[in-house]
């Protein structure tokens, strides 16, 4: 890595409720890169994201933020949780949901219509701003969410397979939505998953986990970067020769036999 | 069923409860007249509206009405007050809900009439211990539920208000109170029956003006048709402040249902 | 702080009556409004042996079964007017106005009546907690026979059973958790209005036991029954709470959202 790495995991290791979650595993994540994070469930792919997040603190070995350890959460990193519905405050409308993190940032009042009016076109959420979460789709309340972690102006996004509740037609045009986004913004995205395509499509780099590791087969079973360019395409990239090889590739590491 | 049949059924179940009604009040009617109960117990209808009508154009009903009123109004919004300031203090700490909610649950049960001898002890017989004892007693559902409802956050809520670094503070206002919006604003309901309940037997006890001591005097004078307008005054009361309530429930819950 | 869980709901308690001790021995001594928690104790072991009016078993026996009564009539009445309501929706709708009309009138309006009607003693209290328990048994009770499952009544009239049958085999043992739930609310309300009747005018009972105890400016006695009236609902209460949830767990359950 030629600049110092934005994000950086030095044998850290997590344990919980008495197991070993997570075994010491390190990598490193460059400013505007996109990870995936893969693998079957138990794996520890979303403990680890609430530890880079600052959730929770690592059992062993350090997780590292601008060669800083991570002491907790903080603004310059969101989280987009995957029960959008839960992480929406349902009395507040599409504005004041975002609102909610200008408020939490100290930002005056004069300039939050403004902010919050530039997210939500962002978003394509514009018309929308006055309605209630339980008017909108699933789909769209999940924008709100996005939309709310864009208005903090981190410089991390972590994002808990944000998709998996949806539907597939929707996924895949958030999926479109948010890789234009980070293209344009340059945000720095560490995203979860457990389905394989949609890491590959997304990401410039896909790490694999493992479940129960043990010591001759550690959680990190695999990273590979995603060389194919972009802008992607739902129909041509998934037929692209790189595509196929890499999920030829990966397939093994989510479980399947 | 298409619109008009529903209609139709509407207007045909409206109509019918009316006539249920009215052949309740013909009931009361034959009852009184025939004197199946005696006269002294039971007053005539015609006996009843007059007494309403002459104790309500006098001005002599129409002041204890709005004596009682106020004295539950008063005592409702002070219960209100303090029920979610304490609760959201108790509420917001974990700490402190754990030490205390075990003393708020053995409170919970105590009817609010009870604390009423201590309070006459204290405050001895008058309108301010009446109001005390009002505000004492409506003051506990709105607690409880503002308590519960800071305690029944999501944690996907907690966990996005860690992740924007509310202070505690704004979590309360922000989220908090907001969250417990619906448990305090039906706990308020209840506090305002109770605060009826607590007024009455308020004026009962301290010979308070009201309609709580107007009923029990006429009552002991055996005038039965100023009993029988005292009670109909005081349901509506019930009837008018929980319609009322409920209107504003609906109106601050819009986003449940917009 | 490392306690035992069994102490820790007693230790806020215990603060308070500490504090209470010390202000009513040596910040108000001799007042007629607080009495420290010891002499109160004290009040309450003497009343417990006494005999007669002053005894605690009579007055508390006495509150009890006015309130059970009062409930045992109001339940009757409210769970088999709730029934029909709630099985017919034509009644239903014929009644609600009548009952919208006399269900807000509170409870403690009675009580002037309830005293013309029947003197003081047990007649007028039953009555007057029987209204009072009245009319949430009737709500909670038409909510619960709307709540069968629709499926339940399907298969019911395919099978070709009498309504009478229908009502007993199918109705009734599906709402059963429920009505427990319903009967939890009258238990709670019925010991409050029969202890409101008390303070208010009946002459009898722990809330008469209680203004007497005031009126003879007597503070640790009428603080030792203010207490006991708070320790007999608690237990009553949980005890209703304990049955009302080990009939929900035996009889399975369904759409239980609202236990507490």
């Amino acid at each position: 890595m030629s600049a110092s790495p934005l994000l950086r995991f030095d044998q850290v290791s997590i344990h919980l409720g008495g197991r070993e979650i997570l075994s010491p595993t390190s990598f490193e994540v460059a400013r505007g890169e996109f990870v995936c994070i893969i693998g079957p469930s138990g794996c520890g792919k979303t403990t680890l994201l609430r530890a880079a997040a600052g959730f929770l603190q690592p059992s062993g070995g350090a997780a590292l933020r601008h060669g800083k350890p991570i002491t907790g959460p903080s603004r310059e990193v969101a989280f987009v949780f995957q029960d959008y519905g839960r992480a929406l405050l349902p009395w507040r409308t599409v504005a004041g949901n975002i609102s909610l993190a200008l408020e939490a940032a100290g930002v005056p009042a004069q300039e939050r219509p403004d902010r919050i009016a530039k997210v939500l076109d962002t978003v394509g959420l514009s018309a929308h701003a006055a309605k209630f979460p339980v008017q909108l789709s699933g789909g769209m309340q999940q924008r709100v969410q996005i939309a709310r972690c864009l208005a903090q102006e981190p410089e991390l996004m972590m994002m808990d397979e944000p998709f998996g509740a949806l539907d597939a037609m929707t996924r895949e045009s958030l999926q479109d939505e948010v890789s234009r986004l980070v293209q344009s913004t340059g945000l720095t995205v560490l995203f979860v998953t457990h389905d394989l395509e949609e890491a590959i499509y997304l990401s410039d780099r896909v790490i694999a986990l493992r479940a129960n590791p043990t010591p001759d087969k550690p959680s990190l079973a695999a990273m590979v970067e995603v060389k194919i360019p972009r802008p992607r395409d739902q129909l041509l990239t998934k037929e692209h020769p790189e595509f196929l090889r890499l999920r030829r590739e990966l397939y093994g590491f989510l479980g399947h036999h | 069923m298409s619109t008009a049949s529903a209609d139709g059924y509407r207007g045909r179940a409206h109509t019918e409860s009316v006539l249920v009604l009215v052949l309740l009040l013909g009931l009361w009617w034959l009852a009184s007249h025939q004197q199946w109960v005696s006269k002294v117990f039971l007053p005539t209808p015609e006996a009843t509206l007059e007494s309403l009508t002459q104790g309500l154009s006098s001005g002599e009903l129409a002041g204890f009405t709005l004596d009682t009123v106020v004295r539950m109004l008063l005592g409702w919004l002070l219960a209100s007050a303090i029920g979610v300031a304490l609760g959201a203090l108790i509420g917001a700490s974990s700490t402190a809900r754990i030490w205390i909610a075990p003393t708020l649950e053995f409170l919970r049960p105590l009817p609010a009439s009870a604390v009423m001898p201590l309070a006459i002890s204290l405050f001895g017989l008058s309108s301010g211990m009446v109001l005390s004892v009002v505000a004492f007693g409506a003051m506990w559902p709105v607690l409880l539920a503002t308590v519960h409802g800071l305690a029944a956050v999501h944690v996907r809520l907690r966990e996005v208000a860690t992740a924007l670094q509310l202070s505690r503070t704004a979590f309360v206002f922000k989220i908090g109170l907001p969250n417990a919006m619906p448990d305090i604003l039906s706990g308020m309901r209840l506090s305002m029956t109770v605060s009826l309940i607590v007024a009455v037997v308020g004026e009962m006890i301290a010979s308070q003006s009201g309609l709580g001591q107007a009923i029990l005097l006429a009552a002991r004078s055996f005038r039965a048709s100023e009993l029988f307008a005292g009670i109909m005054l005081l349901g509506s009361i019930g009837f008018a402040s929980n319609a009322l309530l409920a209107v504003l429930e609906k109106k601050l819950l819009k986003w449940q249902r917009p | 702080m490392g306690l035992p869980h069994l102490l820790r709901p007693w230790v806020f308690p215990a603060v308070l009556l500490g504090l209470l001790e010390v202000a009513a021995r040596w910040m108000v001594p001799g007042s007629d409004a607080l009495a420290p928690p010891s002499q109160t104790v004290l009040a309450f072991g003497r009343a417990l042996t006494a005999q007669g009016d002053d005894s605690v078993l009579q007055a508390t026996a006495f509150t009890l079964t006015s309130a059970a009564l009062g409930l045992l009539l109001g339940a009757a009445l409210g769970l088999g007017l709730g029934i029909v309501l709630g099985l017919s929706r034509r009644a239903a709708a014929m009644g609600f106005l009548s009952i919208e009309v006399l269900r807000p009138v509170p409870s403690v309006a009675l009580i002037p009546l309830a005293m013309l009607v029947f003197g003081f003693g047990y007649r007028m209290e039953v009555s007057v907690v029987a209204f009072a328990t009245f009319w949430p048994l009737l709500i909670l009770t038409q909510a619960a026979v709307r709540q069968v499952e629709p499926q339940l009544l399907e298969v019911a009239r395919a099978l070709g059973l009498s309504p009478w049958a229908r009502t007993t085999q199918i109705v009734l043992p599906a709402m059963v958790p429920r009505l427990f739930i319903a009967l939890r609310l009258g238990v709670s309300i019925a010991l409050v209005v029969a202890v409101t009747v008390e303070i208010a005018a009946n002459p009898s009972g722990m809330g008469y036991a209680m203004m007497i105890a005031q009126q003879s400016l007597a503070p640790d006695l009428m603080l030792a029954w203010l207490f006991w009236i708070g320790v007999v609902g608690y237990v009553i209460n949980l005890a209703t709470l304990r049955l009302q949830r080990a009939v929900a767990q035996r009889m399975g359950e369904i759409n239980m959202e609202q236990t507490p």
